[in-house]
């Protein structure tokens, strides 16, 4: 018989509500919550179940991984899964995690599940199978049955249908298949273009991702008295990188005092972005981060003055979304100081 | 415009004494044919082989593909290519159904030669697998490109072409089980209820990216980068106006027997005067410099909007570079308030991860799409080899290599093969047939 381990969180680990939101992770023998459930619908034992608090995985994230891959360290499992999450939002973000700890480490299929309107599913579904869940606990049993399907073709090493045949998450993966009907393009086209012309909706084979452009802003209109704050999306921090951004896709961002600093130099800064040789930034930063220009230029007062930090974050493989939510974290900042103009440099 | 199309239905090929068709057998004297094939001085080794499905055959280089037909009137099947130039679309035209000339090469392959398999797992990626086929396996005296890894194989083309034509002979005096008819009148005038349908235009971008000439389509016989885009009846298409040329990756290819037989005209025919007014098609290309590709989707746009189309179908002969005339020409369409549908494949690569064209725009919300170039296949040993396997990894086909640090090489030493997509001749029918479409996973 195959193995399973299961994750939960405090509350479906049957240990409180709210309340318990805070407790570190615990490995238990046998099945607790979800677990029992799945012990029923899958081609294996479900051997341990993982208990952790939300709030602990959301403010202690590196620690409470550290441990859970510790306490997997010397179990046999041949797959791993985590939730269902419904629609709880801290829940979505601990399954999609551990997650994918655990398919790194340890190279087993991971399978999860999660409602669509949880933040989750856009930073986790290029990682793994996430099904399709319900946005209530109630839609507990239809949930961890479809998590069960899925996870059961993955022990029989059976093929995964597509994303719309199985329920899960698109993972950002395009491959052709042989239509069930062999119906031939020529018939495809001409459907779609009937309900195309008489306004039917009809559905592309080809979904073009929306862009979400954002209009340039208007040219500063007095630079003398403009304050200026320095953005990169290039990778570069301190050399100990003290918030630890991951070198692609990226969650985290930093920004550093420069207030003092006439220039980067190469050995006190470097780029920890991995989508480019990093020889000529890690040589001399401000190719990345101009922080020696935008200094000469205060200096000649072509604009008023240099916002007193750099912000940082790696571009590589970052989410929109993520990426929308970072900018959104350094806008106080700068509202603060009362930034006029933002330079923003990729890479 | 009305055209006859006369079929004959093949059901099985044999060699014999005398080229007939009797009883759906069709009969070749492979001497005979040899002799005519190499009346082209270019041509140094030739024979015929018969391929049917089921056949434990696999063919690589496979170059071209050509339905056999013949004019009872005397008219050449692809005038001002095998024959003098004359009206194409008008009259009666014999057709061999079920059945194609392929050509293959003895030796040498390139980057825009591919593979069939007749029985199998390969089967399924070509539409010629499920045809009964007469190969020409030849070689030829071209030394000059012997080594390129682009080939103009004209004379082994034009072998083929002429095959076909001299194979189709036989039926010129019979008669047909049953006939096609496709015909279409001016565009303007039509009947009251036929005009109150929407009106439609089919455009065609075939393969057209080579400066040099010789290795692109071919509309009677001239080179299609050298027009502008232009309104053509798609009788014209189906009756041998249209041959195809030597340099796409070839699972893109439309092969000539796909231009005679394309099945998205057919498709807007049958719909013709029901739910559409079929107004014809509108031939663009796909040049490479980017002035080029937005002047034919100028004209493309200003023609429909001249001709009053109300939609359009955009089918692309490439992928890569041509994605931009592809999506251009679109979205100059729906610009020109014309509602476009498009169809084409995609190249997410070997992981499904890379976007799928090279330029993506929202105003394409409708595409039909018939498959991924860099799908990796791999496919056990095959009985018999028409042709030579080692191309496949030697010659720079565009699906294959000579080794790979993972992958080992193309074709291994068991006869097994691992390619790309890429490489199935014609594998992926934006013309219509492809029974292939792309999803997420």
């Amino acid at each position: 018989m195959k193995k399973a381990i299961v994750y939960v969180n405090q509350f479906f680990g049957q240990v409180g509500g709210e309340e318990q939101a805070g407790i570190e992770p615990q490995l238990h023998e046998g099945q607790i919550g979800p677990a029992m459930q799945f012990q029923k619908e899958l081609d294996a034992d479900v051997t341990h179940t993982i208990i952790c608090g939300d709030n602990y995985m959301g403010s202690n994230t590196e620690e409470a991984v550290d441990r859970i891959l510790t306490m997997l360290g010397g179990k046999e499992f041949d797959i791993f899964l985590a939730g269902p999450a419904f629609q709880a939002g801290r829940y979505t973000v601990a399954c999609g995690t551990v997650c994918k700890a655990v398919k790194e480490k340890f190279g087993v299929p991971v399978v999860t599940s999660m409602n669509s309107e949880t933040p989750g599913v856009d930073m986790f579904k290029k990682n793994m199978y996430i099904m399709e869940g319900g946005n209530i606990a109630s839609k507990m049993r239809q949930d961890v049955k479809a998590m069960a399907r899925v996870a059961n073709k993955l022990l029989n090493r059976e093929p995964i249908g597509s994303a719309d045949e199985e329920g899960y998450f698109p993972r950002g993966i395009r491959h052709q298949t042989w239509l069930a009907d062999g119906k031939p393009a020529s018939e495809r086209m001409v459907d779609m273009l009937l309900k195309k012309l008489n306004g039917e909706p009809y559905e592309t084979e080809l979904p073009i991702p929306k862009r979400d452009l954002v209009p340039i802003a208007p040219a500063v209109k007095n630079l003398k008295q403009a304050k200026i704050a320095l953005v990169t999306t290039g990778g570069i921090v301190p050399v100990e990188n003290p918030d630890r951004i991951q070198s692609a896709s990226a969650t985290r961002w930093g920004r550093y005092d420069i207030s003092q600093t006439e220039a980067l130099k190469g050995g006190v800064y470097k780029t920890i972005h991995a989508g480019f040789d990093p020889a000529a930034a890690d040589a001399d930063p401000n190719v990345i981060t101009p922080v020696d220009a935008l200094k000469v230029l205060e200096n000649e007062e072509v604009y008023g003055s240099l916002h007193p930090y750099f912000y940082s974050t790696v571009g590589t493989g970052t989410t929109e979304a993520e990426a929308q939510r970072m900018a959104k974290e350094m806008v106080p900042y700068f509202k603060e100081d009362h930034v006029d103009a933002v330079i923003m440099v990729s890479t | 415009m009305k055209l006859e199309i006369g079929n004959f239905y093949v059901k099985d090929i044999v060699f014999g004494d005398q080229l007939s068709l009797r009883d759906g057998v069709l009969t070749i004297n492979k001497e005979e044919a040899l002799a005519y094939i190499r009346e082209d001085e270019r041509i140094t080794e030739a024979e015929l082989y018969i391929a049917k499905p089921g056949d434990k055959i696999r063919m690589c280089p496979v170059k071209e593909a050509i339905e056999p037909r013949i004019r009872p009137d005397g008219r050449s099947i692809f005038p001002g290519y095998t024959g003098d130039l004359a009206k194409a679309g008008e009259g009666v035209t014999y057709a061999l159904k079920n059945c194609s000339v392929l050509v293959v090469g003895r030796h040498w392959g390139g980057f825009q030669d591919g593979v069939i398999d007749m029985s199998g797992e390969g089967q399924k990626y070509t539409y010629f697998g499920q045809l009964n086929n007469i190969v020409l396996v030849a070689d030829t005296d071209e030394e000059f490109e012997r080594n390129e890894q682009q080939k103009k194989n004209d004379a082994l083309r034009r072998a083929g072409h002429k095959l076909a034509e001299f194979i189709g002979a036989c039926v010129r005096d019979l008669t047909p089980e049953d006939t096609e008819v496709y015909e279409l009148g001016g565009m303007i005038r039509r009947d009251a209820d036929v005009e109150k349908l929407p009106s439609v235009v089919y455009v065609m971008q075939p393969q057209s990216q080579m400066e040099e000439m010789g290795y692109n389509d071919l509309v009677y016989g001239w080179d299609m980068n050298h027009v502008v885009p232009t309104v053509m009846h798609p009788n014209e298409i189906l009756d041998g106006a249209m041959v195809s040329g030597s340099f796409m990756p070839v699972s893109s290819k439309w092969a000539t027997y796909d231009f005679q037989n394309c099945p998205n005209i057919k498709a807007l025919y049958k719909e013709h005067g029901k739910t559409v007014n079929f107004l014809g098609v509108i031939m663009s290309n796909l040049n490479v410099a980017l002035e080029q590709k937005e002047r034919s989707a100028l004209f493309v746009a200003q023609i429909a909007n001249s001709l009053g189309a109300d939609g359009a179908v955009v089918a692309e002969e490439g992928y890569g570079n041509p994605d931009a005339d592809f999506v251009g020409c679109i979205v100059a369409l729906e610009d020109a308030g014309v509602k476009t549908v498009g169809i084409t494949n995609e190249c997410t690569g070997r992981d499904g991860q890379s976007q799928p064209l090279v330029t993506l725009d929202e105003k394409c919300d409708a595409i039909v799409s018939c498959g991924n170039v860099s799908q990796l296949i791999e496919l056990p040993p095959m009985e018999t080899v028409l042709g030579e396997l080692q191309a496949l990894a030697r010659d720079g086909l565009s699906g294959g290599w000579a080794d790979d640090e993972i992958l080992g090489p193309s074709v291994r030493e068991d006869g097994s093969i691992i390619m790309e997509n890429n490489s199935m001749f014609c594998g992926d029918q934006v013309c219509g047939w492809s029974p292939k479409t792309m999803k997420e996973f």
